[in-house]
Protein backbone atom coordinates (compact mmCIF):
# COMPACT_ATOMS: atom_id res chain seq x y z
CA UNK A 1 0.00 0.00 0.00
CA UNK A 2 1.22 3.40 -0.90
CA UNK A 3 2.11 6.16 1.79
CA UNK A 4 -0.31 8.41 0.38
CA UNK A 5 -2.90 5.81 0.80
CA UNK A 6 -2.29 5.61 4.32
CA UNK A 7 -2.16 8.95 5.01
CA UNK A 8 -5.65 9.25 2.84
CA UNK A 9 -6.95 6.84 5.86
CA UNK A 10 -4.95 8.49 8.64
CA UNK A 11 -7.14 12.07 7.49
CA UNK A 12 -10.42 9.89 7.23
CA UNK A 13 -9.79 8.52 10.60
CA UNK A 14 -8.79 12.11 11.80
CA UNK A 15 -12.23 13.28 10.85
CA UNK A 16 -14.62 10.84 11.79
CA UNK A 17 -13.03 10.71 15.19
CA UNK A 18 -13.88 14.44 15.49
CA UNK A 19 -17.43 13.78 14.67
CA UNK A 20 -17.90 10.66 16.71
CA UNK A 21 -15.89 11.79 20.01
CA UNK A 22 -17.74 15.04 19.83
CA UNK A 23 -21.48 12.79 18.89
CA UNK A 24 -19.91 10.83 22.20
CA UNK A 25 -19.17 14.47 24.17
CA UNK A 26 -22.95 15.99 23.15
CA UNK A 27 -24.90 12.78 24.48
CA UNK A 28 -23.02 11.83 27.33
CA UNK A 29 -21.70 14.39 29.15
CA UNK A 30 -23.56 18.17 27.68
CA UNK A 31 -27.32 16.64 26.87
CA UNK A 32 -29.80 16.75 29.60
CA UNK A 33 -31.20 13.52 31.70
CA UNK A 34 -29.02 11.13 33.03
CA UNK A 35 -26.88 9.19 30.03
CA UNK A 36 -24.83 7.88 32.65
CA UNK A 37 -27.77 6.36 34.18
CA UNK A 38 -27.55 2.23 33.83
CA UNK A 39 -31.05 2.51 31.81
CA UNK A 40 -29.64 4.93 29.00
CA UNK A 41 -26.11 3.01 29.40
CA UNK A 42 -28.05 -0.22 28.64
CA UNK A 43 -30.27 1.36 25.76
CA UNK A 44 -27.80 2.65 23.97
CA UNK A 45 -25.64 -0.71 24.75
CA UNK A 46 -28.55 -2.46 22.17
CA UNK A 47 -28.96 0.01 19.48
CA UNK A 48 -27.91 -0.65 16.51
CA UNK A 49 -26.36 2.35 15.81
CA UNK A 50 -24.86 3.07 18.68
CA UNK A 51 -23.08 -0.19 18.06
CA UNK A 52 -21.91 0.73 14.71
CA UNK A 53 -20.52 4.05 16.32
CA UNK A 54 -18.89 2.63 19.12
CA UNK A 55 -17.02 0.14 16.42
CA UNK A 56 -16.40 3.40 14.05
CA UNK A 57 -14.93 4.66 16.67
CA UNK A 58 -12.62 2.13 18.12
CA UNK A 59 -11.63 1.47 14.47
CA UNK A 60 -10.79 4.99 13.82
CA UNK A 61 -8.90 5.71 17.09
CA UNK A 62 -6.91 2.07 16.86
CA UNK A 63 -6.00 2.92 13.11
CA UNK A 64 -5.54 6.54 13.65
CA UNK A 65 -3.13 5.69 16.81
CA UNK A 66 -1.01 2.88 15.45
CA UNK A 67 -0.44 4.90 12.20
CA UNK A 68 0.77 7.71 14.00
CA UNK A 69 3.40 5.40 16.50
CA UNK A 70 4.30 3.72 13.13
CA UNK A 71 5.11 8.00 11.68
CA UNK A 72 7.22 8.03 15.36
CA UNK A 73 9.42 4.86 14.80
CA UNK A 74 9.84 5.50 10.85
CA UNK A 75 11.55 8.53 11.91
CA UNK A 76 14.43 6.15 14.05
CA UNK A 77 16.62 5.45 10.35
CA UNK A 78 15.78 1.80 11.07
CA UNK A 79 16.71 -0.51 8.06
CA UNK A 80 14.24 -1.72 5.25
CA UNK A 81 13.94 -4.99 6.87
CA UNK A 82 13.23 -3.72 10.47
CA UNK A 83 10.53 -1.42 8.92
CA UNK A 84 9.26 -4.69 7.27
CA UNK A 85 8.74 -6.30 11.04
CA UNK A 86 7.58 -3.25 12.24
CA UNK A 87 4.88 -2.80 10.25
CA UNK A 88 3.50 -6.13 10.55
CA UNK A 89 3.75 -5.62 14.46
CA UNK A 90 2.13 -2.68 14.24
CA UNK A 91 -1.04 -4.34 12.26
CA UNK A 92 -1.16 -7.17 14.51
CA UNK A 93 -1.11 -5.28 17.39
CA UNK A 94 -3.74 -2.97 15.81
CA UNK A 95 -5.84 -5.61 14.64
CA UNK A 96 -5.39 -7.94 17.83
CA UNK A 97 -6.47 -4.64 20.06
CA UNK A 98 -9.57 -3.92 18.03
CA UNK A 99 -10.77 -7.85 17.80
CA UNK A 100 -10.42 -7.88 21.93
CA UNK A 101 -11.99 -4.31 22.26
CA UNK A 102 -15.13 -4.85 19.54
CA UNK A 103 -15.65 -8.00 21.20
CA UNK A 104 -17.15 -5.64 24.73
CA UNK A 105 -20.30 -3.93 22.48
CA UNK A 106 -21.32 -7.01 19.97
CA UNK A 107 -21.76 -9.04 23.52
CA UNK A 108 -24.05 -6.11 25.52
CA UNK A 109 -25.79 -5.69 22.22
CA UNK B 1 32.65 47.60 18.02
CA UNK B 2 36.82 47.74 17.24
CA UNK B 3 37.37 44.09 17.05
CA UNK B 4 36.07 40.64 16.09
CA UNK B 5 36.11 37.40 18.23
CA UNK B 6 35.11 34.92 15.87
CA UNK B 7 35.34 31.06 17.32
CA UNK B 8 35.58 28.78 14.51
CA UNK B 9 34.86 25.47 14.19
CA UNK B 10 38.30 22.94 12.88
CA UNK B 11 38.86 19.74 12.06
CA UNK B 12 41.23 18.15 9.84
CA UNK B 13 40.23 14.25 9.62
CA UNK B 14 43.72 13.02 9.70
CA UNK B 15 44.96 14.60 12.44
CA UNK B 16 41.96 15.32 14.63
CA UNK B 17 39.74 12.66 16.14
CA UNK B 18 36.66 15.02 16.44
CA UNK B 19 36.42 19.15 15.81
CA UNK B 20 37.05 21.68 17.83
CA UNK B 21 36.79 25.42 18.36
CA UNK B 22 39.49 27.52 17.67
CA UNK B 23 39.49 31.41 18.39
CA UNK B 24 40.42 34.08 16.18
CA UNK B 25 40.29 38.22 16.75
CA UNK B 26 40.22 40.27 14.15
CA UNK B 27 39.75 44.58 13.44
CA UNK B 28 36.09 45.33 12.88
CA UNK B 29 35.25 47.25 9.18
CA UNK B 30 32.05 48.65 8.48
CA UNK B 31 29.91 46.36 6.25
CA UNK B 32 32.21 42.99 7.03
CA UNK B 33 30.56 40.11 6.01
CA UNK B 34 31.04 37.10 7.67
CA UNK B 35 32.84 35.49 4.88
CA UNK B 36 35.24 38.49 4.83
CA UNK B 37 35.90 37.66 8.60
CA UNK B 38 36.68 34.47 7.40
CA UNK B 39 38.87 35.65 4.25
CA UNK B 40 40.71 37.93 6.64
CA UNK B 41 41.44 34.86 9.30
CA UNK B 42 42.66 33.11 5.93
CA UNK B 43 45.24 35.58 4.39
CA UNK B 44 46.82 37.26 7.41
CA UNK B 45 45.93 34.84 10.70
CA UNK B 46 45.74 30.79 9.62
CA UNK B 47 46.17 29.93 6.04
CA UNK B 48 45.27 26.49 7.06
CA UNK B 49 41.73 27.11 7.58
CA UNK B 50 39.15 25.69 5.13
CA UNK B 51 35.61 26.84 3.68
CA UNK B 52 34.33 27.27 0.78
CA UNK B 53 32.98 30.41 -1.40
CA UNK B 54 32.44 31.59 -4.50
CA UNK B 55 30.51 34.63 -5.96
CA UNK B 56 30.36 35.97 -2.70
CA UNK B 57 27.00 37.41 -3.31
CA UNK B 58 24.66 35.07 -2.07
CA UNK B 59 24.41 33.30 -5.88
CA UNK B 60 26.24 30.42 -5.55
CA UNK B 61 25.26 29.15 -2.51
CA UNK B 62 29.10 27.54 -1.27
CA UNK B 63 29.42 29.39 2.02
CA UNK B 64 26.85 27.99 3.86
CA UNK B 65 27.56 27.67 7.35
CA UNK B 66 26.12 27.44 10.74
CA UNK B 67 26.10 31.32 11.92
CA UNK B 68 25.95 31.59 16.07
CA UNK B 69 23.76 28.50 15.47
CA UNK B 70 21.76 29.53 12.38
CA UNK B 71 22.75 28.15 8.97
CA UNK B 72 23.42 31.01 6.83
CA UNK B 73 24.94 31.83 3.79
CA UNK B 74 28.55 33.87 5.44
CA UNK B 75 28.57 35.94 2.20
CA UNK B 76 24.89 37.33 3.16
CA UNK B 77 25.76 38.04 6.58
CA UNK B 78 26.46 41.55 7.70
CA UNK B 79 28.50 41.30 11.07
CA UNK B 80 26.88 44.26 11.73
CA UNK B 81 23.22 42.34 11.70
CA UNK B 82 24.53 39.92 14.21
CA UNK B 83 24.73 42.54 16.42
CA UNK B 84 27.64 40.58 18.40
CA UNK B 85 31.11 41.37 18.60
CA UNK B 86 31.42 37.31 18.85
CA UNK B 87 30.69 34.95 16.48
CA UNK B 88 30.73 31.49 16.16
CA UNK B 89 30.93 29.68 13.08
CA UNK B 90 30.29 26.10 12.46
CA UNK B 91 30.02 23.82 9.18
CA UNK B 92 26.38 22.97 8.18
CA UNK B 93 24.83 20.01 10.68
CA UNK B 94 23.21 17.08 9.20
CA UNK B 95 26.25 16.88 6.80
CA UNK B 96 29.61 15.10 7.42
CA UNK B 97 32.55 17.13 7.48
CA UNK B 98 35.37 16.95 5.14
CA UNK B 99 37.18 19.92 6.43
CA UNK B 100 36.96 22.78 9.05
CA UNK B 101 34.00 24.39 7.91
CA UNK B 102 33.53 22.27 4.74
CA UNK B 103 30.45 20.25 4.40
CA UNK B 104 30.09 16.97 2.57
CA UNK B 105 27.26 17.69 0.45
CA UNK B 106 26.80 14.83 -2.16
CA UNK B 107 24.07 13.32 -0.26
CA UNK B 108 22.17 16.52 -1.07
CA UNK B 109 22.92 16.26 -4.91
CA UNK B 110 22.26 12.32 -4.38
CA UNK B 111 18.56 12.87 -2.90
CA UNK B 112 18.39 15.97 -5.10
CA UNK B 113 19.07 14.01 -8.26
CA UNK B 114 16.69 10.89 -7.19
CA UNK B 115 13.41 13.33 -7.66
CA UNK B 116 14.30 14.51 -11.35
CA UNK B 117 15.24 17.52 -11.56
CA UNK B 118 14.69 18.82 -14.91
CA UNK B 119 11.89 18.63 -17.04
CA UNK B 120 10.57 14.72 -19.06
CA UNK B 121 8.71 15.99 -22.33
CA UNK B 122 5.41 13.97 -22.24
CA UNK B 123 6.02 14.86 -26.36
CA UNK B 124 9.60 13.09 -26.80
CA UNK B 125 9.67 13.99 -30.57
CA UNK B 126 8.45 17.27 -29.87
CA UNK B 127 11.48 17.46 -27.67
CA UNK B 128 13.94 16.10 -29.71
CA UNK B 129 13.19 18.04 -32.48
CA UNK B 130 11.16 20.94 -31.75
CA UNK B 131 9.13 23.02 -33.94
CA UNK B 132 9.05 26.16 -32.34
CA UNK B 133 8.90 27.53 -28.19
CA UNK B 134 7.12 26.04 -25.77
CA UNK B 135 4.45 29.23 -24.97
CA UNK B 136 4.20 29.30 -20.55
CA UNK B 137 1.55 32.11 -19.57
CA UNK B 138 2.72 34.77 -16.70
CA UNK B 139 0.25 32.82 -14.43
CA UNK B 140 1.53 29.15 -15.35
CA UNK B 141 4.98 30.48 -14.74
CA UNK B 142 4.21 31.78 -11.07
CA UNK B 143 3.16 28.56 -10.13
CA UNK B 144 6.49 27.03 -9.62
CA UNK B 145 9.10 30.70 -9.96
CA UNK B 146 9.56 31.11 -6.69
CA UNK B 147 10.79 27.21 -6.25
CA UNK B 148 13.09 28.11 -9.35
CA UNK B 149 15.47 30.49 -7.23
CA UNK B 150 17.07 27.54 -5.27
CA UNK B 151 21.09 27.44 -5.61
CA UNK B 152 21.49 24.26 -3.84
CA UNK B 153 23.62 25.67 -0.71
CA UNK B 154 21.88 22.92 1.72
CA UNK B 155 21.14 25.90 4.44
CA UNK B 156 17.09 24.09 4.34
CA UNK B 157 18.67 20.22 4.91
CA UNK B 158 20.73 21.78 7.79
CA UNK B 159 17.83 23.43 9.58
CA UNK B 160 15.35 20.63 8.88
CA UNK B 161 14.87 18.71 12.08
CA UNK B 162 13.07 15.90 10.60
CA UNK B 163 16.51 15.48 8.30
CA UNK B 164 18.27 15.89 11.62
CA UNK B 165 16.54 12.43 12.81
CA UNK B 166 16.32 10.94 9.63
CA UNK B 167 19.71 10.31 7.68
CA UNK B 168 17.08 8.34 4.71
CA UNK B 169 14.42 11.37 4.71
CA UNK B 170 14.06 13.36 1.60
CA UNK B 171 14.82 16.76 3.02
CA UNK B 172 13.33 19.68 2.03
CA UNK B 173 15.78 20.77 -1.17
CA UNK B 174 14.80 17.76 -3.10
CA UNK B 175 11.20 17.67 -2.05
CA UNK B 176 10.77 21.17 -3.19
CA UNK B 177 12.61 20.72 -6.77
CA UNK B 178 10.30 17.57 -6.96
CA UNK B 179 6.95 20.34 -6.36
CA UNK B 180 9.08 22.82 -8.81
CA UNK B 181 9.33 20.49 -11.84
CA UNK B 182 6.02 18.83 -11.29
CA UNK B 183 4.33 22.40 -11.20
CA UNK B 184 6.22 23.35 -14.49
CA UNK B 185 3.38 22.98 -17.44
CA UNK B 186 5.96 21.83 -19.99
CA UNK B 187 6.49 18.66 -17.83
CA UNK B 188 5.09 15.19 -17.56
CA UNK B 189 7.28 13.19 -15.80
CA UNK B 190 5.20 14.42 -12.39
CA UNK B 191 3.69 10.78 -11.78
CA UNK B 192 7.82 9.75 -11.44
CA UNK B 193 8.65 12.45 -8.67
CA UNK B 194 5.07 11.41 -6.76
CA UNK B 195 6.35 7.82 -6.51
CA UNK B 196 9.96 8.48 -5.41
CA UNK B 197 8.54 11.62 -2.82
CA UNK B 198 5.65 8.94 -1.70
CA UNK B 199 7.63 6.22 0.23
CA UNK B 200 8.17 5.40 3.97
CA UNK B 201 11.17 8.34 4.45
CA UNK B 202 9.35 10.88 1.96
CA UNK B 203 7.04 14.01 1.88
CA UNK B 204 4.87 12.53 5.11
CA UNK B 205 7.40 12.76 7.23
CA UNK B 206 7.22 16.36 7.41
CA UNK B 207 6.20 17.81 10.19
CA UNK B 208 5.93 21.20 8.98
CA UNK B 209 8.20 23.09 11.32
CA UNK B 210 9.03 25.41 8.90
CA UNK B 211 12.95 25.73 9.71
CA UNK B 212 13.63 25.09 5.76
CA UNK B 213 11.89 28.28 5.05
CA UNK B 214 13.24 30.51 7.89
CA UNK B 215 16.88 29.23 6.79
CA UNK B 216 16.74 29.85 3.04
CA UNK B 217 18.74 32.58 1.61
CA UNK B 218 16.67 33.07 -1.40
CA UNK B 219 13.11 33.01 -0.15
CA UNK B 220 12.12 29.78 -1.68
CA UNK B 221 9.85 28.35 0.96
CA UNK B 222 10.25 24.78 0.31
CA UNK B 223 8.10 24.07 3.17
CA UNK B 224 5.22 25.48 1.09
CA UNK B 225 6.17 23.37 -1.86
CA UNK B 226 6.07 20.30 0.63
CA UNK B 227 2.47 21.39 1.26
CA UNK B 228 2.00 21.94 -2.70
CA UNK B 229 3.34 18.68 -2.87
CA UNK B 230 1.61 16.49 -0.61
CA UNK B 231 -1.59 18.55 -1.94
CA UNK B 232 -0.57 17.40 -5.19
CA UNK B 233 -0.10 13.71 -5.03
CA UNK B 234 -3.31 13.26 -2.58
CA UNK B 235 -5.23 14.87 -5.47
CA UNK B 236 -3.66 12.51 -8.00
CA UNK B 237 -4.23 9.30 -6.03
CA UNK B 238 -8.31 10.50 -5.52
CA UNK B 239 -7.85 11.29 -9.06
CA UNK B 240 -8.98 14.84 -8.70
CA UNK B 241 -5.85 16.26 -10.16
CA UNK B 242 -6.96 18.25 -13.40
CA UNK B 243 -5.74 16.60 -16.36
CA UNK B 244 -2.80 18.82 -17.58
CA UNK B 245 -3.65 19.94 -21.06
CA UNK B 246 -0.24 19.56 -23.15
CA UNK B 247 2.11 22.80 -23.66
CA UNK B 248 1.19 24.66 -26.56
CA UNK B 249 3.82 25.50 -28.96
CA UNK B 250 4.06 28.72 -30.53
CA UNK B 251 2.56 29.54 -33.52
CA UNK B 252 5.32 29.29 -36.68
CA UNK B 253 6.60 33.15 -37.49
CA UNK B 254 4.57 34.86 -40.54
CA UNK B 255 7.24 35.29 -42.81
CA UNK B 256 9.64 38.10 -42.77
CA UNK B 257 8.01 41.65 -44.75
CA UNK B 258 10.30 43.41 -47.13
CA UNK B 259 12.30 46.10 -45.96
CA UNK B 260 11.22 49.42 -46.47
CA UNK B 261 13.08 51.18 -49.50
CA UNK B 262 15.58 54.22 -47.83
CA UNK B 263 14.59 57.23 -49.16
CA UNK B 264 16.78 58.97 -50.85
CA UNK B 265 18.83 62.40 -48.88
CA UNK B 266 17.03 65.70 -50.22
CA UNK B 267 20.36 67.38 -49.84
CA UNK B 268 22.87 65.67 -52.16
CA UNK B 269 26.63 66.00 -50.66
CA UNK B 270 28.97 67.12 -53.67
CA UNK B 271 30.97 64.87 -54.58
CA UNK B 272 28.55 61.71 -53.10
CA UNK B 273 27.22 59.55 -55.70
CA UNK B 274 24.06 59.73 -57.27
Amino acid sequence: MRESHLKILQYITATGIFFLVGLHLIVSHLSSGEPTDWTSVAQRATSAGWLAAYILILLFGIYHGMHGIRGLILELSLPNRAVKIMNWTILFIGIAVFGYAVYIPIQAF
Amino acid sequence: MEKLTFKVQRYDPDKDKKPYTQVFTIPFKHGMTVLDGLIYIKENVDNTLSFRSSCRMGICGSCGMLINNLPMLACHTPIEELKKDTITVRSLPNFPIVRDLVADLSLLFEKHKSVKPYIIAPDMAEAEKPTAEFLQSQLQLEEFVQFAYCVKCGLCMAACPTVATDKHFLGPQPLAQACRYSADRRDGGAKQRFQQADTPHGIWLCHLAGACSEACPKGVDPALAIQLLKRAIISDDLRLLKKRVPPSVAQPQAEKKPKVAVPEFTIKRPGAKS
